[in-house]
């Protein structure tokens, strides 16, 4: 027969001092690797929302980015007549032949500087990324030195409001509008003419190709036809694709919240145990009473173990509320992190995400602390001989 | 009640029972806290009960929580240790005497616009210039690896040579690098990480640049900060990529640390509204805009870990008084025997700042010993490159145990000092 759970309940009330220092401490550790990971989950998940399924992405062979890319004229010129290409109502071939290039700017409130992307692009290229909306001032005008940056970037570097200046060594580029790209990639960039960045920057080639084929099938034949062209080396793939990979940026945070979650959880293991024990020693008469009523050892294993996987899940289910707390605050207030992206070299901006399966995760982790901390001493609780318990002060 | 198991569960129970028994024991020969327990046994057997050993042997009692005590002390400072040691390899490049001779100049608009190459002269005229070499990060990854964790640059061998202050040449010859164009000048820790040695061949795939190298190695260098580089050739890559006429960076040495600033300003005063205006700093502040570009990120993990750390330690505080708290009823007996207050509090600050001390020598001089002679390069694929933990990691570890110890007695001492004897000797828990 098992212990009653109230049982258990009334004893983490009635010695609240020590079930508060094991809770704020499971919970600290159970918060930390929550947070880490939803850091990580944060810039997947910006990742994860760029690009349009039905688009194509073009890189040089061997790239592994579109900062490391380079597409000539000739190629873009040649990829214009596929027949694979959708047109659009002017009978234009639905490709842009894309300029990315990094400008080094100032961040707000003389926190340093940071490399920024700049994308010149084509009119096409707004048309192929329908996720991207104008939300202050206007598009730039082709042929002008002038630049619409994301509200991301725009709250984040100095010159990047509607109005100001960006310095691109002695170039100037006017800023004249804003835009939301609903929290892709996109959010950490600024767009401008294609050739007049081809210009400014003195590149004779292009970054990359986005394109539109007519339909799936057209699709798979572009990359097909791609794929065995040896004289293009070029490379196409899915745009959905090419940016669900750029994730490498979130590595670091996955593995660091690995280890200190770890690491941190040796050390509360250790301090949920001493917890345990005490609670243990504290109740040797209590436990002998127990036995001499009939519970079996496993019944008091049993409830020793529920009781410190309580104190435990009690802590985890604080630091998921911490972090969701911090969430919350995250979202509404719209503080945005940035760290350089290991593939393109720019500051990309993101949010983080405690998402539901991150609650989860850290739940689990908080209730295994608690089984790993209470297992020895409940069985040390078992072990009480009877009469020496029940004589025992 | 059918569960009721009044023997001890059969013949495989109590096998099992002595099994753990025997474990236990071979852990507890392990535990310096046993070794501990046994040395206050003796020293009170051979010197009888002094303070020292009065306050040892209480300390000692209940062996299993002083043992979890120094373990969550432990694992709280070596935590705090390798925190402390991850934030200053993140935030802190190393230095080198070389570093302050040393500038890199780069394209104002950022480092991914390369610099024409006709600006080697007029660089070479600055006074305060020594040499100047061309300095182009070339990105490729070695043979068939995804990312590769050490840097390939394009130089001038001739000039490279003079900038190269605090490295020296350790195998081949640097004559050979200058003479043979498709061979390399590669870091000593390379060369034993991938096993190779002179006259073999190192194969890039370029990842920026549309080429791919295909190097001998015609010399190793070592005593640099950084043992890892490969240099070759500029005039190699020129030939591949077509001669485009432009470098990444000017890599230049100034004669002495006084001139450096002075030729900083000359250097960006000299290229001002031409077409490619140039951004001179110093090597370390070049390292330094580097680490800023880490972002806010860098800043947002290192307050959470001080967060944990000292969560930790709350934890670790709660549980030494909690193992004070348990012995009320003989603090207060010892009161009634006319012990004063302040030699109570000694009692339990000795025993708090032992428990504590213990705790911190193994968890700091294990993150020491680990940090220290474990392969960081190898395992982490080169991301991490020293993980030294200074004596001031050390120190500031010691620190906050000190503090540590002195916090957790300061709560069951004024309970001690504030109680009856009559009250306390009727506390139970």
């Amino acid at each position: 027969m098992a212990l009653p759970l109230r049982y258990n309940f009334r004893n983490v009330i009635v010695r609240w001092r020590t079930t508060v220092f094991t809770v704020l401490g499971v919970a600290a550790v159970v918060g930390v690797f929550v947070l880490l990971r939803a850091l990580a989950r944060g810039i997947e998940s910006t990742s994860g929302n760029t690009g349009d399924p039905r688009n194509i992405l073009v890189v040089r062979k061997g790239s592994q980015a579109e900062s490391g890319s380079l597409v000539t004229r000739e190629q873009y010129r040649t990829l214009q007549y596929f027949d694979e290409i959708a047109r659009n109502e002017r009978g234009e071939a639905v490709v842009s032949a894309e300029l990315v290039m990094i400008v080094s700017a100032p961040r707000r409130a003389g926190a340093g500087e940071a490399n920024t992307l700049i994308r010149g692009i084509t009119p096409r290229g707004m048309e192929l990324r329908p996720q991207v909306a104008l939300v202050e001032g206007r598009w730039f005008h082709p042929g002008r030195r002038e630049v619409v940056v994301s509200r991301r970037l725009s709250n984040r570097f100095e010159g990047f409001e509607p109005g100001g200046t960006i310095k691109a060594g002695p170039a100037r580029l006017t800023v004249v509008g804003v835009f939301d790209g609903q929290g892709s990639a996109f959010d950490s960039e600024a767009w401008m003419d294609a050739d007049e960045a081809r210009a400014l920057f003195d590149r004779e080639q292009y970054s990359s190709l986005l394109l539109r084929p007519k339909d799936p099938d057209a699709a798979q034949a572009i990359m097909a036809r791609l794929e065995q062209d040896k004289r293009l080396a070029l490379r196409a793939e899915p745009e959905t694709e090419y940016y669900s990979k750029q994730t490498m940026t979130a590595m670091p945070f996955k593995v660091l919240g690995g280890i200190l979650g770890v690491a941190m959880s040796v050390g509360a293991v250790f301090a949920a145990m001493n917890t345990m024990y005490a609670s243990v020693a504290a109740r040797t008469r209590e436990v002998g009473t127990l036995r001499v009523l009939g519970y079996s050892r496993g019944a008091v294993v049993l409830s020793f173990m529920i009781e410190g996987t309580l104190v435990a899940v009690m802590g985890g289910v604080l630091g998921c509320g911490l972090a969701l707390l911090l969430n919350l605050y995250v979202q509404v207030r719209g503080v945005y992190f940035g760290t350089m992206d290991f593939q393109s070299f720019a500051e990309t901006v993101f949010q983080f995400r405690v998402t539901p399966d991150l609650v989860g995760l850290g739940l689990l982790f908080s209730a295994i602390i608690g089984v790993v901390g209470s297992f020895l001493p409940a069985l040390r609780a078992a072990r009480l001989p009877v009469i020496a318990a029940l004589k025992s002060v | 009640m059918s569960g009721m198991d009044p023997g001890g569960g059969g013949i495989l129970g109590r096998s099992f029972h002595g099994l753990f028994r025997l474990a236990g024991f071979a852990l507890s020969l392990l535990n310096p806290v046993t070794w501990l327990g046994e040395l206050a046994r003796a020293w009170v057997r051979w010197f009888g009960l002094g303070p020292f050993s009065f306050v040892l042997v209480n300390a000692m009692r209940n062996r299993r929580r002083a043992t979890l005590t120094v373990l969550s002390v432990a694992s709280s400072c070596g935590l705090l240790v390798t925190l402390l040691t991850l934030q200053r390899e993140l935030t802190v490049p190393p230095e080198s005497e070389g570093a302050s001779l040393r500038i890199i100049a780069r394209n104002k608009v950022s480092l991914a616009q390369p610099l024409p190459a006709k600006q080697l002269s007029a660089v070479e005229k600055i006074p305060g210039v020594v040499a100047v070499s061309p300095f182009t990060f070339f990105g490729g990854n070695f043979r068939d690896e995804q990312m590769t964790s050490f840097a390939q640059f394009a130089v001038e061998p001739a000039r490279f040579r003079e900038l190269l202050v605090e490295g020296r040449v350790s195998d081949g010859s640097y004559e050979e690098f200058i003479k043979d164009r498709n061979s390399c000048f590669v870091g000593a820790d390379t060369m034993k990480r991938y096993d190779l040695k002179i006259g073999d061949k190192m194969r890039f795939t370029g990842t920026f640049y549309p080429v791919d190298l295909d190097l001998k190695i015609a010399a190793v260098f070592k005593g640099t900060v950084d043992d890892r580089g490969v240099f070759f050739h500029h005039k190699l890559l020129d030939e591949l990529t077509g001669d485009p006429g432009t470098v990444g960076t000017w890599y230049i040495r100034v004669a002495s640390a006084e001139v450096a600033n002075d030729v900083i300003a000359r250097i960006n005063k000299a290229f001002e509204n031409s077409s490619a205006e140039v951004r001179a700093e110093t090597e370390r502040a070049f390292q330094m805009g580097f680490i800023s570009m880490l972002g806010n990120v860098k800043v947002l993990t290192l307050s959470i870990s001080a967060v944990v750390v000292f969560t930790l330690m709350l934890v670790t505080v709660s549980t030494m008084s909690m193992a004070i708290r348990e012995r009320f009823r003989e603090l207060a007996i010892l009161k009634a025997l006319g012990f004063q207050r302040r030699e109570l509090f000694a009692f339990i600050l000795a025993e708090s700042f032992g428990l504590s001390a213990l705790g911190a020598f193994l968890g700091i001089g294990g993150a020491w010993l680990l940090w220290t002679y474990a392969d960081l390069q190898k395992w982490t694929g080169g991301m991490i490159l020293y993980f030294e933990v200074t004596p001031r990691i050390v120190a500031t570890g010691s620190v906050v145990a000190a503090i540590l110890g002195i916090v957790a007695a300061i709560g069951p001492s004024v309970a001690v000092a504030r109680t009856s004897v009559v009250n306390g000797l009727r506390t139970l828990d």
